[in-house]
């Protein structure tokens, strides 16, 4: 290629007289990655040493082996309430509370911290500020940690559990509500605000029209996201069927922790599908 | 207000009289943006009623800028804006709504409400005139109601009232911007390359619209418009800008060959936009039927 500009006497682009293979940038690349990569294995020093795999295949074995006890009530004292599957809906709609409490929280907020909504004035624009800082902090402190935290609060059980989900629901909420309303197209604002109306009205008429859709299709993304999640909130008490998840390990019980392992994959895998297909019939 | 209306309203004689106060006088109005760009530099006006003023000049010239300082979507650094009376420029929040809803605008998106029918767009011209309270529980009162069909009728497209606004066509939707406009009963009317967007047929059915809002209901009208021959067809007065100043105020035909280069440039030629047309004939249209017959998948009126 560099013909075409020595033929004509022209200066050849610095892009061209680059060696991709001898570039000095490429080969610092490469090297920086295998120096992390090398002082990360020393860091960690994974040991293989203790793993057993004919006892692995065994558990693999049980697991496979499904207790349906579990889906009964196993002795006088325990109900319907304390079957697998009613603790599977009870899960589900763990993750549905967190999503709707979520929506009650981030919603109002995320107008706040839209950047065209709060424009055109210093202390609009400081709330700006304040809200999307606080979005980025919620969201940055996982469930899980916030679950642990909630303990202390709500002790172990469901409402930990859930307003640990919330919690963090509403800075990811919050931010991708916020970015929605940011998306919008200014110009009806704009034919709005001329017409004389005041602020709500505008936001009334030129806003809410704009974002019904996107929020419908992320509140969806998040509730399945959220289902996803709530199985999870019982490994540190968060309440749901993960508490029974966890005891089934503990007490060696691989049937009843198979068909629970099984459950939550078919839910999720259910929730996937169903999520995706509203979403893509929003869009 | 009050005073303004009575006066256009008087016989011409007492108007000969007494002159009447320009509807819009501009005062060195100057607007510099945060980014440092003088959009506009010291510019004076005196708009009459009834006038038909077009705003010409180069993109990035100001028109949008002035156009928008009038109603205060944008604010001015520095001059006066006075809309009958008002200072526009010194007006609070509650005052320069006041102010907005007595001047319609349009614009060169057209700016609709994309998602919302028709009705709706055009019932938001009243926004203005009712609470937020009616807003919210969308219960727009009987006479709004009334006058959206009435305005929706005269520009053509009452049929079409609860399509949604994005299923009509560029002409359509500038249409229903300004039956939007009209909706506020305004006595000025801006109007921001209100056919930029268009092809030429459709740009002189915008246009007619605009002329007649201007003739018939004594709307005065401030137009900023790409071609010259619109500004001479249609315009009472013309107003070129360039790099923010006036560089000529006067009766359309006056621009002559040495006064469009120096609004436009040296290097500018002058083009035409296509004369009125009618719309297209129907022989065309018999033509495209009868190719329909062969092709079904062609039939302009399948797949709609």
């Amino acid at each position: 290629m560099a013909e075409y500009f020595t033929a004509r006497g022209l200066p050849v682009p610095l892009e061209l007289r680059r060696n991709p293979l001898t570039d000095w940038r490429r080969l610092l690349a490469i090297a920086i990655v295998l120096i992390v990569l090398y002082i990360g294995l020393n860091i960690t020093d994974i040991n293989t040493g203790r793993a057993n795999p004919a006892y692995a295949f065994n558990i693999i074995a049980q697991l496979f082996k499904w207790d349906f006890s579990i889906m009964t009530p196993r002795d006088e004292f325990e109900t319907f309430r304390d079957t697998a599957w009613w603790k599977m809906i009870e899960t589900i709609f763990l993750g549905v509370m967190a999503t709707a409490f979520a929506i009650v929280v981030s919603l109002p907020l995320a107008f706040l911290g839209a950047r065209n909504i709060m424009a055109g004035n210093p202390i609009t624009q400081a709330i700006y500020v304040i809200v999307r800082v606080m979005f980025t902090i919620i969201r940055s402190i996982d469930v899980l940690i916030v679950v642990i935290v909630l303990l202390v609060i709500f002790g172990p059980g469901n409402a930990a559990g859930v307003f640990g989900l919330a919690f963090h629901n509403v800075g990811v909420l919050g931010k991708l509500y916020s970015e929605a309303i940011e998306g919008i197209d200014a110009g009806p604002l704009e034919a709005i605000t001329a017409t004389g109306a005041n602020r709500l009205q505008v936001v009334w008429t030129a806003v809410l029209p704009q974002i019904t859709n996107p929020f419908i299709s992320f509140t969806i993304y998040r509730l399945d996201t959220n289902v996803r999640l709530a199985p999870i909130l019982g490994l540190v008490g968060g309440g749901g069927i993960g508490t029974d998840l966890f005891q089934s390990i503990q007490l060696f019980h691989y049937g009843a922790a198979g068909l629970i392992i099984f459950m939550i994959v078919f839910t999720v895998a259910t929730m996937d599908f169903v999520s995706a297909q509203i979403r893509k019939r929003l869009v | 207000m009050r005073e303004g209306r009575r006066e256009t309203g008087g016989l011409r004689c007492f108007r000969r009289l007494r002159p009447v106060p320009p509807i819009v006088s501009i005062k060195d109005l100057v607007k510099t943006y945060p980014s440092g760009t003088r959009a506009l530099d010291g510019v004076s006006l005196d708009i009459e009623r009834g006038e038909f003023v077009v705003l010409i000049g180069l993109s990035g010239s100001g028109k949008s800028t002035l156009l928008r300082c009038i109603n205060r979507l944008v604010d001015p650094t520095l001059g006066t804006v006075i809309f009958d009376g008002i200072d526009v420029t010194a007006a609070d929040r509650v005052a320069i709504r006041r102010v907005r809803r007595r001047i319609g605008m349009i614009f060169q998106q057209f700016n609709l409400v994309r998602r919302s029918s028709v009705f709706g767009n055009v019932l938001a011209g009243r926004l203005g005139y009712r609470s937020s309270w009616r807003t919210i529980a969308s219960r727009p009162s009987s006479s709004d109601v009334a006058a959206a069909f009435e305005n929706l009728g005269r520009v053509g497209i009452a049929q079409r009232a609860f399509s949604r606004a994005d299923a009509l066509s560029g002409g359509q939707q500038q249409r229903v911007g300004i039956a939007r406009a009209l909706m506020q009963k305004p006595e000025l009317m801006l109007a921001d390359e209100p056919v930029a967007s268009l092809d030429p047929a459709t740009s002189h059915s915008v246009m007619k619209y605009l002329e007649e809002i201007n003739k018939k209901d004594g709307i005065t009208v401030i137009c900023s418009l790409h071609f010259l021959s619109l500004a001479r067809r249609y315009g009472t007065r013309v107003v070129a800008l360039k790099d923010g100043r006036i560089a000529f105020d006067g009766r359309p035909d006056a621009i002559d060959e040495r006064r469009f280069k120096e609004i436009y440039g040296e290097d500018a030629e002058e083009v035409e936009i296509g004369p009125e047309r009618t719309p297209p004939a129907s022989a065309n249209d018999a033509a495209l039927r009868a190719l329909a017959a062969d092709a079904p998948d062609l039939d302009p009126g399948v797949g709609r």
